[in-house]
């Protein structure tokens, strides 16, 4: 893994992007943008599942009609992030916090097909009501957690100083 | 006059506290960019409904009346994250255009939220033309160069 970071890392496009005055804050200011979109949609999403909000808009009605504006964010937000790794991979491989993130968006993604294919399939029974089941509302719940979790651990990336020592002992970045 | 405010406030002890916390800056940090998330999501899902996207089949002005609450909480902890940023870096703030150009439309953003905005969206529908389509396309304009001025503060500044 450390090799493919290296070879990424002396790759003139990744070099030239590293060095250029204007492509790190265009990219992190889209990506954070983007961010807005996708999680902020996701949030209401979830909260709804819950029970929190729009208690009175049909279940079915978001993955309709929020969900593709969700996902153009999360794909420019991808795009952004892949570039920004890109552009200094050795900058996140040493850090936890790009780890955790990257392993955060995993469960949270997996938790997202979980319900579509097990919970979301029987959304026609609780669609109008009130009443959503519990495996729904655990999964709003999870879901809201782990997307707060990534938009922490993201903005944490930029703490270096402050990994776990535990982290710091296995010398990874080194 | 409002340099000196500045100095008085990047003086004041609560900013060397937070200065000299290692934790205290990424806690808030954090917190401001959570808040964030909640605000932009409760704005896009009523700017969208405007622009004649998103969740059509609900009425528009039951959206706005339930996500108001949610979109006022969420800048209230918007502020209460953000002023303790503020204080700590005041002189940085001060000397950075982007932190001005962020708070002028921050106020032209409130402003416009709470007298065209929120008339617009409580209005019966399919009574005022094009303006919802406007309104929602510059609610979107403002909310997201308020966050691209955010995020050049620490970047350009």
């Amino acid at each position: 893994m450390r090799s493919l970071f290296e070879w990424v890392d002396a790759l003139p496009s990744s070099i030239a992007l590293r060095e250029s005055l204007n492509a790190y804050p265009t990219m992190l200011t889209i990506h954070v943008v983007s961010m807005c979109l996708f999680a902020g949609l996701i949030a209401y999403w979830d909260m709804r599942l819950i029970g929190f909000t729009l208690k009175k808009v049909p279940v079915s009605n978001i993955p309709t009609r929020l969900f593709p504006w969700a996902l153009t964010g999360y794909g420019i937000n991808l795009i952004t992030g892949a570039l920004l790794l890109y552009s200094q991979p050795m900058r996140y491989y040493g850090n936890f916090y790009f780890w955790a993130k990257m392993a955060l968006m995993l469960v949270a993604g997996i938790n997202m097909f979980w319900f579509h294919y097990a919970t979301y399939k029987s959304v026609q029974a609780w669609d109008q009501g009130r009443e959503i089941p519990l495996n729904a509302r655990l999964a709003g719940v999870v879901s809201l957690v782990l997307w707060a979790a990534v938009v922490v651990t993201g903005r944490m990336m930029a703490y270096s100083g402050l990994m776990p020592g535990w982290w710091n002992n296995l010398n990874i970045g080194a | 006059m409002l340099q000196s405010f500045f100095v008085w406030m990047q003086g004041l002890p609560f900013s060397a506290w937070m200065l000299e916390e290692t934790w205290a800056s990424p806690i808030i940090q954090c917190a401001h960019l959570v808040a964030l998330v909640g605000f932009a999501g409760a704005v896009l899902v009523v700017d969208m409904r405007l622009l004649g996207r998103g969740l059509i089949k609900t009425p528009l002005n039951q959206l706005a009346r339930e996500l108001d609450r949610w979109m006022i909480w969420s800048f209230v902890a918007l502020f209460v994250t953000g002023a303790p940023q503020v204080l700590s870096t005041a002189l940085k703030q001060y000397y950075s255009p982007f932190f001005w150009w962020k708070m002028q439309i921050i106020v032209i953003g409130l402003l416009f939220n709470f007298t065209i905005r929120r008339r617009v969206a409580l209005a019966e529908e399919g009574t005022l033309g094009h303006w919802p389509k406007v309104v929602g396309f510059l609610s979107i304009g403002i909310w997201t160069s308020v966050s691209v001025y955010a995020r050049l503060i620490g970047l350009l500044s």
